[in-house]
């Protein structure tokens, strides 16, 4: 089993390569087609002509497009991506300040996601051709056509304004101090052993990772019920019947296992939905991760940190496509042997 | 045809088409009037609201309702206009692949890959970076972005239909590849890109909505939802109805289209009637 993971995981990774440097050159060529001018945000009102050619040398872009590419990835390589134009600083530092909030706000939601999705999947199989189903079936259709976006302004409105619950704004409370650790501050604090400091981190996640959780769930749910519906009609499933297990053991036990594995590759395929959903989300949660990075970015017309950001996305969705394919080999003996 | 969903979703995108061509008629007001004595009024059923502007003014002063209405003219446009765009470009390679198989579709399916390896809200919001802003620029990134969705599930489902024995019959029967592509395999493959067609087009209204959001869709001055919306969310606080109110229009158009597109798929697939999913 354990060189059946190390195979899959090798042919990920390699096929991961090549797809990670088109993208990165599909990103890099769109950029460049930008009407705007990138120098005119760097150089200050009063600069002559002379000083934008010196900047623009300085930066290379009097060179061709293809050489500017290879110099961009030779940096790339060495893990230099550049400096921020808005932000004056080096674009990977911004990045590894902010990754770890945007993976611990989407890990969250995918928990919170799950924790809504197993229950109304089964309560959708369990109520099947009764009029609960129907009014069920209703509900899930709204919620399909509820973005995270709007389901974030909705919950900070109801329960952060109106209600006055839960936080609404950033990681922690102001004057908290973020600690030096993996940058996940669920981790930190427990390092640290500051159990207050994490339920105020915790707190401060919960309404962006329910509003990535209520767009997502939708499309967990109704993989759940269609393949508990097409379990249910399997030969262990009949065999099960007829030894006499009750249902709820059938379903429990037997079922929900064969129907992970469907519902485990649309996670996998549908993950960068959800981590997509963190742009518009953390931006109305004034949380301070990649997704807002890139709003920033867009608005400042900040080329290569958005470069960095596009490749960001590009690598963790790879990453967690991986990992995904590695589930699936444990927890299908079929594909062990393989 | 008469399930209830298809008679639901279908009536909810008439009454939007409806008010997006005949939106100068239906409007009650000029959305781009601006009444700065009556800012930020709440609705009319509220305390202190005015019959002359329904559901209220927005920062500017500006009709909420009309804005609403005139708004519908770029959801349902880019709606309409990126779904046809994506339906083309996404089942042209589809129909290539499924049909002809080997490198073809080798080449195609790394394509939709690779593409898929980016979140979409991403990609579009970086080629809207690159394309600059603007309807056509919107409709442009939603077309590249989505015909991967498309081509997937039309690939896989005219690989089915390729290996039927009507197509092998017109093979003996000496057609030609197109002939047979367009006459006999598309439209066996027809209900399911109907179907796929009517969802995209509410997922192009959220996604205008998120460029609109973000600052990337159409200029300032054209009233939009997610303009809308944006703009609304610096006044949330004292006046909530402005950004719940174009909410709301979003979500019963884009419910309309899922409606509309789950009803047609059960309709136009026998197999899926008799399960009544």
């Amino acid at each position: 089993m354990f060189n059946s993971l190390i195979n899959v995981a090798a042919r990920r990774l390699a096929g991961a390569v090549p797809t990670v440097l088109l993208l990165s050159m599909v990103v890099f060529f769109v950029l460049r087609a930008l009407p705007a001018d990138p120098l005119a945000l760097l150089l200050p009102p009063n600069a002559t002509q002379a000083d934008a050619e010196v900047v623009r040398k300085a930066l290379g872009l009097d060179r061709s497009i293809i050489v500017q590419y290879l110099i961009w990835l030779r940096d790339a390589l060495s893990g230099n991506l550049g400096n921020s134009i808005a932000f004056r600083e080096p674009v990977m530092r911004l990045l590894a300040n902010s990754l770890p909030a945007t993976l611990e706000l989407s890990f969250v939601g995918l928990a919170f996601a799950l924790i809504i999705s197993i229950p109304g999947g089964l309560l959708l199989y369990g109520t099947r051709g009764t009029f609960i189903e129907s009014v069920l079936d209703v509900i899930v259709v709204c919620m399909l056509s509820i973005p995270s976006f709007l389901w974030a302004i909705f919950l900070l409105l109801g329960f952060g304004v109106m209600l006055g619950w839960l936080p609404f704004s950033g990681r922690v409370d102001p004057g908290i101090v973020i600690p030096d650790g993996t940058g996940f501050l669920l981790i930190d604090y427990i390092v640290a052993v500051q159990w207050g400091y994490w339920q105020n981190a915790f707190s401060h996640l919960i309404l962006p990772a329910m509003a990535l959780a209520l767009g997502f769930s939708p499309l967990v749910i109704r993989v759940l019920r269609s393949s508990l519906l097409e379990a249910s009609e399997d030969h262990y499933v009949t065999v099960a019947r007829q030894r006499g297990l009750n249902e709820r053991q059938i379903i429990l036990k037997h079922m929900l296992r064969n129907s992970a594995l469907p519902t485990i590759t649309l996670i996998g395929a549908q993950f960068g939905f959800l981590f997509g959903g963190t742009l518009l989300v953390e931006t109305i949660f004034s949380y301070p991760g990649i997704g807002n990075l890139m709003v920033q970015a867009v608005r400042n017309h900040d080329l290569p940190l958005i470069q960095g950001i596009a490749l960001v996305f590009c690598i963790t969705t790879l990453a967690i496509n991986t990992v995904v394919d590695i589930l699936y080999v444990v927890l299908n003996p079929k594909l062990r042997r393989a | 045809m008469r399930s209830p969903r298809v008679v639901i979703g279908g009536a909810i995108v008439v009454a939007m088409v409806i008010c997006a061509v005949f939106a100068p008629q239906i409007a009650p007001n000029d959305p781009a009037n601006q009444d700065l004595l009556n800012m930020l009024l709440p609705p009319m059923w509220e305390e202190g609201g005015s019959a002359d502007y329904p559901f209220g003014t927005d920062s500017l002063g500006r009709c909420i309702l009309s804005q609403m209405i005139y708004g519908a003219r770029v959801a349902l446009f880019v709606g309409f206009v990126a779904a046809i765009g994506a339906t083309l470009l996404g089942t042209t390679l589809a129909l290539l692949a499924g049909y002809f198989g080997g490198w073809i579709d080798r080449a195609i399916s790394h394509l939709v890959d690779l593409w898929m390896s980016l979140p979409p809200v991403v990609l579009s919001v970086t080629l809207m970076v690159g394309f600059g802003t603007g309807v056509g620029n919107v409709i442009l990134s939603i077309v590249l972005v989505d015909w991967t969705r498309f081509c997937r599930v039309v690939r896989s489902e005219v690989m089915v239909v390729a290996r039927k024995d009507f197509v092998a019959a017109a093979k003996l029967l000496g057609f030609g590849n197109i002939r047979i592509i367009l006459r006999e395999i598309l439209p066996s493959v027809t209900p399911l890109i109907i179907t796929l067609f009517t969802l995209q087009v509410g997922i192009g209204i959220i996604v205008e909505a998120i460029l609109s959001f973000v600052g990337l869709s159409v200029p300032a001055d054209v009233p939009a939802w997610g303009q809308m919306i944006a703009q609304a969310r610096n006044y949330m606080y004292q006046a909530p109805w402005g950004i719940i109110l174009p909410i709301i229009a979003m979500f019963v158009t884009v419910l309309g289209f899922n409606l509309l597109g789950e009803g047609l798929r059960v309709a136009l697939d026998p197999r899926l009637r008799k399960r009544n999913i």
